[in-house]
């Protein structure tokens, strides 16, 4: 087969579709926001951003390869961990430590996606093996923040992580730190949706549906595979070294499994691998997960155990397909009744 | 050689706790592709079942024999009305059972409060091995936790739910045509690797902080054992137990334990890549 016929059937989609025309509405949206917006809710916008921001990590993964990754945590601590050790524990030069926080974050994340992804990628780990197998790596992870204690604060954590700082402009107020998120989230969030509507995305969506036949085609999966884990892990890393000079600490909890499986539900009550889902999932569930969780300490981890089951039994394809599917079934039967 | 005599028991203890928990997983795991991430709240379950057993005056041993009971009707309720909705996709089976890990973690918890729970063991006190001091408490589980893991080995191999067990494993749908109610075997095995993981926790109690997530702990190294010795096959866990249990007590001795955890994750993942099949499969 020339190459000539294989792109007439992979010819890319990149027309101007729904989720792209929801992201730019979105973006347009939140670029006004803080103009009566209050510092405290900026703030509390700024991180929202930020989670969305490692929702949509997932989601280049999870989403589009059909492969569930249970250590997404992991990258998000790697990166707020690296930017906090970086800038905290070195006495380097306030001027470019945070950027060097930055850059240590982003590839360590990278770094440990590229070994732990090689291994079990090339081995030919797929489906659930692969979520299991990152789970126990989130829960390495998270041992060894909380017990290598003279690197990491152990429980307690590292306090004094600064604000982003870049030639001298220092992102330090609510404005600017939000705007900075905003960035940081509107680069990603188109780069993906062009990349994934893209052949690349195509190919990828062909290695979800049979990955045997994407190979007997001549695409080499594994690598492709690890490719796109690998950015994902990245942009997670990406994430969590912005959120840490936000908040300005870092916390075990940060590299807990608790978030690993709370990124999974931001990512499927937006509804899987339309990436811009993501991000409004993360901002809807955030809110409800403030709002249980002030109820008491054990509603919200019980309340993520019910949507799990919840979400297998009765609406396998998202909260909010299975919402679409009975409102249009309610209108085609209203329809019906009009006739 | 004294030196090496406690390290040699330390090793044993984990590896027979890993033996219990992890051929319950393994049968789960080759029986049914579920992987059970609820399976560690089964050893949370058998440590409380010997917290409310000696809060209400009762002894180790009436816990001992309770625990496989209580682990085996909880395994058989929720098999019925929830793990066997998710036959036939893992990644289901893994949300589910990990919302379940979630619930019982947060009610357990509820329950008892988050402090560590008082619980006691027989033979308080050390014993003398080759001129060496041991708990005897640890050699009591040694010896205990490997005898039950011969006797379910022998059931496997002797009785004819065992020779059910087995050939569902092979192959369900064959087993089925030959007569084997898959839906009874399935439930039963569920319940069996449940009881197994309950008996593990009843044994770890004594010596570790009873918590709600004491259970996690087991989690991950009973999947690298299964991972790392093959899915469905006995020898497999005994060699995945060997090699999981053996090196991580060994590594512990002469660096932090954490690391020494993380090393042998690393290890079980670089084994992964060359021997995706496990060391011995079935």
């Amino acid at each position: 087969m020339n190459s000539g016929t294989k792109k007439d059937h992979l010819h890319s989609s990149r027309r101007l579709q729904v989720p792209t025309l929801i992201a730019v509405m979105l973006v347009l949206v939140l670029c006004v926001v803080p103009i009566w917006t209050d510092g405290y809710t900026l703030n509390n916008y700024r991180d929202i951003l930020l989670l969305g921001l490692f929702a949509l990590s997932l989601d280049i993964f999870w989403g589009r390869t059909g492969i569930l990754s249970f250590g997404h945590a992991t990258f998000f601590g790697l990166g707020a961990y690296g930017m906090a050790i970086t800038t905290i524990k070195f006495g380097l030069d306030p001027a470019w430590a945070s950027l060097a926080g930055l850059a240590v974050g982003v590839l360590l994340a990278a770094v440990v996606a590229l070994f732990v992804g090689y291994f079990i990628l090339y081995g030919g780990v797929r489906g659930a093996y692969f979520t299991i197998v990152t789970l126990a790596l989130t829960m390495i992870a998270s041992h060894i923040a909380i017990g290598w204690s003279s690197m990491t604060g152990g429980d307690s954590g590292l306090i004094g992580v600064p604000p982003l700082s870049v030639l001298g402009y220092t992102f330090y107020d609510p404005v600017s730190s939000f705007y900075l998120a905003l960035g940081a989230l509107t680069l990603c969030l188109f780069g993906s949706l062009w990349v994934m509507h893209g052949r690349f995305g195509l190919v990828l969506k062909a290695i979800q549906d049979d990955e045997t036949k994407a190979r007997t085609l001549g695409y080499k999966t594994q690598w492709l595979l690890l490719k796109t884990f690998v950015v994902s892990a990245a942009m997670a890393g990406l994430a969590g070294a912005l959120y840490a000079t936000g908040t300005g600490f870092v916390a075990p909890d940060m590299i807990a499994l608790l978030l690993s499986t709370e990124v999974i539900i931001w990512v499927a009550v937006g509804g899987s691998g339309s990436l811009v889902g993501a991000v409004i999932g993360t901002a809807i569930v955030w809110q409800l997960q403030v709002k249980i969780s002030s109820i008491s300490f054990a509603a919200w981890p019980i309340a993520i155990g019910v949507f799990f089951i919840l979400l297998v039994l009765v609406f396998p394809k998202g909260p909010g397909a299975f919402l679409m599917q009975k409102l249009s079934k309610l209108r085609r039967s209203g329809n019906g009744a009009a006739q | 050689m004294q030196a090496a005599i406690p390290l040699i028991l330390n090793a044993m203890t984990l590896i027979s706790i890993l033996l219990l928990v992890s051929l319950g997983m393994a049968i789960i795991f080759g029986l049914m592709n579920v992987i059970n991430l609820a399976h560690g709240e089964f050893i949370t379950i058998g440590a409380f079942t010997l917290v409310v057993i000696q809060g209400l005056g009762g002894s180790f041993w009436m816990a001992l024999i309770l625990a496989p009971v209580v682990g085996y009707i909880i395994g058989l309720v929720l098999e019925k009305i929830l793990i066997s909705r998710v036959y036939g996709n893992p990644l289901h089976a893994i949300l589910v059972t990990w919302g379940l890990s979630l619930i019982l973690q947060q009610v357990i918890q509820l329950g008892f409060g988050s402090a560590p729970q008082p619980v006691s063991g027989p033979f308080p006190g050390p014993v003398t091995i080759a001129g060496v001091m041991y708990p005897a408490y640890r050699l009591f589980l040694i010896a205990f936790a490997l005898a039950t893991f011969v006797a379910v080995v022998v059931t496997f191999k002797k009785t004819r739910f065992g020779l059910d067990l087995r050939a569902s494993i092979q192959s369900t749908e064959m087993a089925a045509v030959m007569g084997v109610n898959p839906d009874r075997i399935n439930a039963h095995a569920f319940a069996l690797g449940s009881a197994l993981a309950t008996l593990a926790g009843v044994l770890i109690a004594p010596m570790a902080a009873v918590t709600a997530y004491m259970g996690i702990n087991y989690l991950a190294r009973s999947f690298f054992v299964v991972l790392v010795g093959g899915a469905g096959s006995i020898p497999g866990v005994a060699a995945g137990s060997g090699i999981i249990g053996g090196l991580e007590t060994l590594l512990s001795y002469q660096i932090p334990v954490t690391v020494a955890q993380a090393s042998v994750l690393i290890l079980a993942i670089v084994i992964l890549r060359f021997r995706p099949q496990g060391i011995l499969p079935s």
